[in-house]
């Protein structure tokens, strides 16, 4: 049966809503992780707030300070994108389009978001929050795991799909553009102690540090760190990855060729980045440019499957 | 209860299980059963403070007994009622034979606030037009069940009728064990087939949609549910658009694909704005057209609710005659039609004792409760009367029975009715019990799930009955089964 463009849609945006809540959640868990092991001193919370994305940014004061930023990206009503936000417009969206979806699917989102809902503000409190966000990310994972397991892989999977890893590949580049590209631009000569701490929590931050260094065989080098997250498409978090699977998606769906286009083109966007691997500025710039391409690939399904 | 105090043999098991897990393990699995409910998900929509706020379907986990032959009974007087309803509207909308005989009043259909002039001379399939039904039943102090109103626009409920089974399953394992509780999960795959019954002649494999005016209706959920039962689309209006060649397509992601039946849960005044309010957003422009033209299946079909109506209501009993040639099997609550002097006359000179209610208005609205009105509400009400006597209709107040349920209190009895669904085409389709609405206020008869009401799983339950009585081929004759009958 045909998909609804309607429900297509929908089903689009509760993959990215959830897999934003998903990413959210480790980024903070990571970076709450990788603090601990630093001087107090160097404790900076303001990239995650950059990060997030958000256009309503915390006044600068606020940004250093560990609670603020936390409530901010947890249980703040306020911010679009905190966890207690992505989860509830996931949840919304499914609730449009259950009819479709295998019945754990929306019981598995339905629990998350009760969860979230009880235990967002009082999870802001370092003590709680570690518990808090592994739920996140473990309910997240639950629910692509009910839905490869039970679904049939049909239009309205494909649009899950193309939902979770253009999500995915967007926080890649996110990640990379803010903490990467700081890490790197730390001025010539100047030994970082804790150079080899951070570029881990950027790996955990991806789920990636195990399979980095699997692949890698070899110490935690800034560089090879960004190229594996840009380019190693093994990596199911890569950029390259993502790309390679909304490919997969985008062939199984029908009058595909324009939206095909906008992949590859965000595809040679990102090889365009590879020089850029050793140096902040320059990688800051390139996510950005990956980002924008990305931005047009959306705007090209949507004019393709939803308003066409 | 018998008349000595002990348990109907029905109910015996249910109450010795009671006794013997004790009101505090009821209590546990009470509380078990709400989280279920709570991360199913199941919900009900209410409007609240400016806000539409989703919430958790309430649920008693004492269920309703009824005795199966005593419903076998009700089946067959249902279908026989929906029957005869579509050969009314069928016969109203085209020749009016039941007028011209005589037995129906001309003017009381020209007023009626259901009655679409636009879909007259429209020959549905079957000659069927109220597809979906849910009658509302209440069981008298007499112990006889009647048919308080018939819904013949947009019922819900049933879809909360599948998911307390679910819930009571897990609630009351043992029970399900040792008694034949009739199922209810069957109604889904009925209602597809009749739905797909109703595709224009030479659609194969017809495409179903189930048309919701969207996620802000308190029946958002059930339609949701259904969709997902059937394998249908849940479709809003804005996703439906009529060609040029009046069928009816659906905007998908490889562009338009044709609908051949709708299902439609919007009332028909919002259905198309084309043929009904020019200001609706809900419905299809065109889908009127679409229909009349014999392109696409409705259900229910445009104009069904003519004979839901209070007023109209009184002539069922007639209906079943006039046109099945039939008594009725289950009775209505007695009516007096204000329109006429005799039964007007009688109204007025017991207003005390009887329920008046306009015959236009729905929802409860305007209902005078006669023993519960100062003498001042009652004048008023008597002047209204007389004023337009074609507006209004009495009935006796009727003594609603009760079963045990769980409150605050402990199990306690608590007034309740009983929504049945009744599926009508080609065959008839009776839900088996259907859902119980139980008012958890002692002494209040407000069951509305938006005004604090809770359900019951209904229990359709046949031989063996007792315990104690386990003889397969059962002994007891009909007539004592349904003295016996809880509920």
């Amino acid at each position: 049966m045909a998909l609804l463009s309607r429900v297509a849609d929908r089903m689009y945006w509760a993959a990215r809503y959830v897999e934003r809540a998903e990413d959210s959640a480790r980024v903070l868990r990571s970076y709450g992780d990788v603090l601990a092991d630093l001087p107090i001193s160097t404790s900076r919370w303001h990239p995650l707030v950059t990060i997030s994305g958000s256009d309503v940014h915390l006044p600068a004061v606020a940004e250093s300070d560990e609670a603020q930023v936390a409530q901010f990206l947890i249980s703040d009503r306020e911010h679009p994108n905190s966890i207690v936000n992505s989860v509830d417009n996931s949840r919304e969206n499914l609730r449009t389009c259950r009819e479709v979806l295998p019945r754990e699917a929306w019981q598995t989102i339905n629990d998350l978001s009760i969860y979230v809902r009880g235990a967002a503000v009082t999870s802001v409190e370092r003590r709680r929050r570690d518990r808090f966000l592994a739920r996140v990310i473990d309910e997240s994972r639950r629910l692509d795991g009910v839905l490869t397991s039970t679904m049939t892989r049909d239009e309205v999977f494909e649009m899950w799909r193309l939902g979770r890893y253009i999500e995915r590949a967007d926080m890649t580049t996110r990640v990379l553009g803010v903490r990467a590209a700081g890490l790197l631009s730390q001025p010539e000569g100047s030994v970082d102690e804790f150079a080899e701490v951070q570029w881990m929590g950027v790996l955990r931050s991806l789920s990636a540090l195990q399979m980095y260094q699997r692949a890698t065989r070899g110490p935690i080098d800034g560089p090879a760190v960004v190229r594996f997250l840009l380019f190693d498409h093994r990596f199911p978090r890569s950029v390259a990855g993502c790309l390679a699977e909304m490919r997969t998606s985008i062939l199984r769906l029908p009058e595909y060729s324009t939206v095909l286009g906008a992949i590859e083109a965000a595809d040679r966007q990102l090889r365009q980045s590879r020089p850029a691997a050793d140096d902040g500025a320059a990688l800051d710039a390139a996510m950005e440019s990956v980002q924008m391409a990305l931005a047009r690939l959306d705007a090209v399904m949507h004019e393709q499957y939803v308003v066409h | 209860m018998e008349a000595d105090g002990s348990p109907r043999p029905i109910a015996r098991e249910l109450i010795d299980l009671i006794h013997r897990i004790g009101l505090e393990e009821v209590r546990e699995r009470q509380r078990v059963s709400d989280l279920d409910i709570l991360t199913m998900g199941i919900s009900f929509t209410v409007y609240s403070d400016g806000e539409n706020i989703d919430r958790a379907w309430p649920f008693d986990i004492v269920p309703r007994l009824i005795d199966g032959a005593e419903w076998s009974v009700v089946e067959l007087g249902l279908a026989q009622r929906l029957r005869a309803l579509n050969r009314f509207i069928d016969d109203v909308y085209n020749d009016q034979e039941i007028i011209a005989d005589g037995i129906f009043p001309a003017d009381l259909l020209e007023d009626s606030a259901n009655y679409r002039p636009e879909c007259r001379g429209v020959r549905p399939k079957f000659g069927v037009w109220a597809h979906i039904s849910g009658s509302d039943l209440v069981r008298a102090g007499d112990g006889q069940l009647y048919v308080l109103e018939d819904n013949l626009r947009v019922p819900s409920g049933v879809s909360y009728v599948l998911e307390n089974r679910g819930v009571a399953k897990r609630a009351f394992p043992e029970l399900f064990q040792q008694h034949l509780i009739r199922p209810v999960d069957g109604y889904t795959d009925e209602l597809n087939k009749l739905l797909a019954s109703l595709a224009p002649e030479g659609r194969t494999d017809p495409t179903i949609v189930v048309l919701t005016p969207g996620i802000f209706n308190s029946a958002y959920f059930e339609h949701s549910f259904l969709a997902q039962r059937m394998g249908a689309e849940l479709v809003e209006g804005q996703d439906l658009v009529v060609g040029d060649d009046d069928c009816v397509y659906m905007r998908t992601i490889q562009g338009l694909e044709r609908v051949d039946v709708v299902y439609r849960r919007i009332d028909d005044l919002f259905i198309d704005p084309e043929a009904f309010n020019p200001d609706s957003m809900l419905g299809v422009a065109g889908l009127m057209r679409a229909w009349k033209a014999g392109n696409v299946g409705i259900a229910n079909a445009p104009g069904a609710g003519v004979a839901d109506d209070k007023c109209v209501y009184a002539w069922v009993p007639d209906m079943i005659r006039y046109y099945l040639g039939e008594e009725p099997l289950i009775p209505n609550v007695p009516t007096y039609r204000c329109m006429y002097d005799e039964e007007r006359d009688f109204v007025l000179a017991n207003i005390g004792e009887l329920v008046l209610k306009p015959a236009n208005e729905s929802g409860g609205y305007g209902i005078v409760i006669g023993s519960r009105a100062t003498p001042e509400e009652l004048e008023t009400a008597a002047a209204a009367v007389r004023a337009d006597p074609r507006n209004w209709v009495a009935q006796p107040i009727l003594d609603l029975s009760t079963a045990p349920t769980l409150v605050d209190e402990g199990i306690e009895p608590r007034h309740l009715d009983l929504r049945p669904f009744i599926l009508t085409g080609e065959h008839s389709y009776v839900t088996a019990g259907g859902l119980t609405r139980v008012a958890l206020t002692k002494g209040s008869l407000v069951v509305n799930s938006s005004q604090g009401g809770g359900s019951k799983d209904t229990w359709v339950v046949d031989g063996p009955l007792d315990g104690a009585a386990t003889a397969p081929n059962g002994t007891q004759t009909n007539s004592q089964m349904q003295n016996q009958a809880n509920g």
